[in-house]
């Protein structure tokens, strides 16, 4: 038998700072312990959790597939669809079983498409699924709010467009960015009237999925785009003349003109690009006369035009480029002297070296 | 008569089920695996007339079980390959390797069956 009074005397016959550190040592068994029994504990709630989850899925998945070939042609909901949504709309009301099925939902909206993801949505809209997205509209946390745009974005809920309009200037811009998918996925390109509002920079990423969005339908009918060439926003500009570009917007090159003396550089940067594709002729004498005031950039884009809208009467003018400061500038006179005069090239090739620039070096080492 | 005998493996399980109530619907003999593995096994023990893989799947992928049914097996069991956006490589690769049709998701349910149709010449 343990002799419990001799343990207790040799422990008060110890030294101080050996009686303190078995105090400690004592008292970290007992917490090592404690966690033990509580990470136990925990393991088998989330286990046991996991395992109701899994219940409920499969018990749900069911009765989705169920409803979904419940329906008939009439397009009203039948008997047996009314009593599924009737036995589910308990569970809805748990959020954890609600974000089950709102997930097995999402998952088959993207695997199915038809006629059973219209069933879909008029599943999520009578099971008073969309209500609740309304309410996480009102959450104070910005990644509830877009995950909630997300969800109505999703089961293509149009009633939601007023609601969601309110977003689109959002301080946060993941919530921004729902919001402004959500109007295009759903309304095309009458969505894009978000661009009148828009105050906040609309980044290079959102207008790359925005543009991505619009390509998936087949009606690529766009509306008139030149209010968003004009809007004070300059990122909504550079959206719009993205826009003219991609869907070869011919009738806007007046509007484009007018965008060459824009204040912001990249704008006009852009505007040269976009007018070199669509075969903006009229934009070559306004950036002749003032060519000695644009950029490097701007210079290196409008000699991008000549490239491609040169005509004999610009002999002179590029001639008188062929020995500017910036070597691409020179290479890219060079060739278009080559196109429209080979002669001329020829003899320019032939100067004594001293003579020559930069350009022309290269391009006689080509040879 | 005889069903036909078809092997579905999908790691979807929601897919899976909605897909088996169609098929179930239609007379065939359906046969589910998760995974590209329990889909082997199936094949194997269940000789079918058609089989429907997707090609993201745990384990084995969609294109390892076409490639082990035409290299290992040599069945000529005319075989359907669901893929996501994205993955149109993949889709040449199966092709390459043997399948006889593909179908992107998402998918209508209705053209499954038109193609399902079309392949056992029903």
């Amino acid at each position: 038998m343990i002799n419990y009074q001799y343990i207790y005397n040799s422990y008060n016959d110890l030294p101080s700072l050996i009686k303190l550190s078995w105090f400690v040592s004592g008292l970290l068994i007992l917490v090592i312990i404690f966690m033990s029994i509580y990470l136990k504990i925990i393991r088998h709630s989330i286990r046991r959790k996991c395992e109701i989850n899994i219940k409920f899925k499969a018990e749900y998945e069911t009765s989705l597939v169920s409803y979904l070939y419940s329906g008939d042609d009439s397009g009203k909901l039948t008997e047996a669809q009314n009593s599924i949504i009737e036995s589910l709309k308990d569970s809805i009301k748990i959020a954890s079983k609600r974000k089950i099925i709102v997930a097995v939902l999402y998952d088959l909206m993207n695997e199915i498409s038809g006629e059973m993801s219209v069933s879909i949505k008029s599943f999520y809209y009578n099971t008073g699924l969309m209500n609740y997205a309304y309410d996480r509209l009102d959450s104070k946390k910005w990644n509830v709010v877009a995950k909630s745009i997300g969800e109505l974005n999703r089961f293509r809920i149009e009633e939601a467009s007023h609601k969601i309009a309110k977003y689109i200037n959002y301080p946060r811009p993941e919530v921004q960015r729902e919001a402004q998918l959500y109007m295009v996925n759903l309304f095309l390109f009458e969505g894009l009237t978000f661009l009148d509002e828009l105050t906040t920079t609309l980044s290079e990423w959102a207008q790359i999925q925005l543009l991505e969005t619009l390509q998936k339908f087949e009606n690529q009918e766009i509306c008139d785009i030149r209010p968003w060439l004009k809007s004070a926003n300059d990122s909504v500009v550079l959206f719009a003349l993205k826009l003219a570009q991609i869907y070869n917007q011919f009738e806007v090159k007046e509007t484009l003109m007018d965008l060459l003396s824009h204040t912001n550089k990249d704008v006009r940067l852009s505007t040269i690009n976009v007018l070199t594709h669509l075969y903006g002729i009229e934009a070559k004498d306004i950036l002749k006369a003032n060519f000695n005031n644009l950029s490097i950039e701007e210079q290196i884009n409008f000699f991008g035009l000549l490239e491609k809208l040169v005509m004999p009467n610009d002999e002179p003018f590029i001639e008188e480029q062929l020995f500017h400061k910036n070597f691409e500038i020179q290479l890219i006179a060079l060739n278009i002297l080559k196109e429209i005069n080979i002669d001329k090239y020829m003899g320019l090739l032939n100067l004594p070296e001293k003579e020559k620039s930069r350009a022309m070096i290269k391009s006689e080492n080509k040879l | 008569m005889n069903k036909k005998k078809i092997v579905l493996a999908e790691d979807n399980t929601t897919l899976s089920l909605l897909l088996k109530f169609r098929l179930e619907k239609e007379g065939f003999d359906l046969f589910m695996a998760q995974d590209g593995k329990e889909a082997l096994v199936l094949i194997e023990n269940n000789s079918p007339d058609l089989i429907i893989t997707d090609i993201m799947m745990p384990f084995i992928s969609g294109l390892e079980v076409i490639s082990y049914i035409r290299n290992t097996l040599k069945l000529e069991t005319p075989i359907i390959v669901f893929s996501a956006a994205g993955q149109e490589e993949m889709v040449l690769k199966a092709f390459n390797l043997g399948a006889n049709d593909f179908m992107g998701k998402p998918f209508s349910p209705n053209e499954l069956m038109i193609r399902v149709k079309r392949l056992l010449k029903m």
